[in-house]
């Protein structure tokens, strides 16, 4: 017995930058503000299948496939003889460690995929050239979280297995997939390191990592170097929705004293009731004139919520009883459901001043988008 | 030396002198103002940028016009209430403001309202024009 190479670099790499972005999605998870770099763990994560795919036929040999093509049934049997503690020493993956790679890859897979279409369907972004519907987006979404949850149960009784077995056969199995090297008889397969792959796998992830955050690590250095706001990087996959119906005199007449709110935000039946009752705006006479009025309500009622594919429009008037007839976006039971944990300190800040000031926080505002990415938090 | 620079005094001074009442003079909606208010009040001799200050700073309940607009009319104002921006009133630094008839009278029909919860007479809004066109 003596130490020979068993994991080739690419698979070690591939490893532990499978193990980097599946925490990185799960920690950008929860907040909307993280969704670029949660969509970037995502993207990469598939990327890392797919060559993965690949090298289990093109790899080391304890890479392949062909290498570790256990039955589940002989997976469950193998776990049996752990927990009696006479399980058999495997140089590659055992029975059970090769159930665990086989469901993560097709779980990671899955998980992507759905991913992918709930950014397509929910947040209105066209991956790949596909658009959902909102509704259809929601139900990709809640396959994705089941998806990553049963990964996640996968992934932890993956480190569970490797840690009973390295204390059943008293080696450090998570240590062997970084060096690589496992003992091993002389007459067991060696695998070779495959240099040039690994370069070309690990420069492939950082040129996509750069071109991905690009706009992050430039911003700063423009910022300081003064440059207009246009000529400032932008993400090369921006979070930006799709451009909304616009209006010029909307804009001037509704975007004077508050920003202009997108009509998708209210229903059809709430604008007109705030046209018709413009001597009366919230304590102001706007004093419009009839043509003017008309042509307001004609863009407002043509782009009102029922008529938008936006997930903030769909949620909006959902949320809303058939004989409710909200004046204020704030009033909607999805606006206040989707604000409630915003302490009221915050609502305060001199930068915020007003529930009306959306955007304070949503950078997409003023475009009437609500994407989740270009939601920030004012500090 | 010295005698070329009293001459460019002299030659500055008589630009600044002559320039602003023609400047003022160029404002037909001040005009227009200047001609209702005669109707309004026969004995209306002329608007007073000093009244139109007082004005714009005069509180009726919690608001005045420098609520909104801050007591620098060529800085960008806030919205009272909606903490919306505002851009600058002063012509000097933006020079769309009282440029279209109907877009002022709109703003003092709705200005006035909110803030003195009456219409504005004719010497008000000329009084406050004139205002803002002296801030240079």
């Amino acid at each position: 017995m003596k130490p020979v190479l068993v994991w080739d670099i690419p698979t070690r790499l591939f490893h532990w930058l499978m193990a980097a972005s599946f925490l990185g999605a799960w920690l950008s998870s929860e907040s909307d503000q993280w969704l670029s770099a949660h969509a970037f763990c995502g993207y990469l994560l598939l990327g890392l299948i797919g060559f993965r795919l690949i090298w289990g036929f093109a790899g080391g040999y304890y890479a392949r496939f062909s290498s570790f093509l256990h039955s589940p049934l002989s997976g469950l049997a193998y776990v049996r003889q752990m927990v009696a503690g006479k399980a058999k020493r495997y140089i590659g993956h055992n029975p059970a460690g090769s159930q665990a790679i086989f469901l993560l890859l097709i779980l990671g897979l899955a998980v992507t995929v759905t991913g992918i279409f709930t950014l397509s369907g929910e947040e209105q972004q066209a991956s790949f050239g596909i658009r959902l519907s909102v509704s259809l987006g929601r139900m990709f979404k809640e396959g994705h979280e089941a998806v990553a949850g049963l990964m996640l149960l996968v992934v932890v009784g993956h480190i569970a297995g490797v840690a009973v077995e390295s204390y059943l056969h008293k080696e450090n199995l998570a240590r062997s997939m970084i060096t690589g090297l496992k003992a091993a008889s002389v007459d067991e397969p060696i695998s070779r390191p495959y240099r040039l792959v690994s370069l070309i796998l690990a420069l492939a992830v950082v040129a996509f990592g750069i071109w991905w955050f690009f706009y992050a690590l430039h911003q700063p250095i423009e910022k300081a170097l003064g440059l207009q706001e246009g000529a400032i990087s932008k993400p090369n996959v921006a979070f930006v929705g799709e451009k909304l119906a616009d209006n010029a005199r909307w804009r001037e007449e509704c975007g004077s004293c508050h920003i202009a709110f997108h009509p998708n935000l209210l229903p059809e039946r709430s604008w007109r009731k705030l046209m018709a009752g413009q001597e009366h705006h919230f304590g102001a006479d706007l004093g419009l004139d009839a043509p003017t009025n008309q042509a307001l309500l004609t863009f407002l009622v043509t782009n009102a919520a029922e008529r938008s594919n936006r997930e903030a429009a769909f949620k909006i008037n959902r949320s809303l009883k058939p004989e409710a007839t909200p004046l204020r976006i704030t009033e909607t039971p999805y606006w206040i459901k989707k604000h409630r944990e915003i302490p009221e300190a915050d609502w305060r800040l001199p930068s915020v001043k007003s529930r009306a000031n959306c955007g304070a926080c949503h950078q997409d505002a003023e475009a009437g988008t609500f994407e989740d990415g270009a939601m920030q938090m004012p500090r | 030396m010295k005698k070329t620079g009293i001459i460019s005094a002299i030659a500055l001074s008589a630009i600044f002198t002559f320039s602003a009442p023609l400047m003022a003079a160029e404002n037909t909606i001040l005009e227009s103002y200047r001609a209702a208010a005669r109707q309004e009040n026969p004995a209306f001799k002329d608007f007073s940028s000093t009244r139109g200050q007082a004005f714009h700073t005069a509180k009726s309940g919690d608001l005045s016009c420098a609520s909104c607009h801050t007591e620098n009319i060529k800085a960008h104002g806030k919205h009272a209430t909606t903490g919306k921006d505002i851009l600058p009133l002063a012509p000097s630094a933006n020079p769309d403001r009282f440029a279209d008839a109907a877009k002022v009278e709109k703003w003092f029909k709705r200005n006035c309202n909110d803030v003195l919860k009456r219409a504005c007479t004719a010497q008000e809004k000329g009084d406050f024009i004139a205002y803002t066109l002296s801030v240079k």
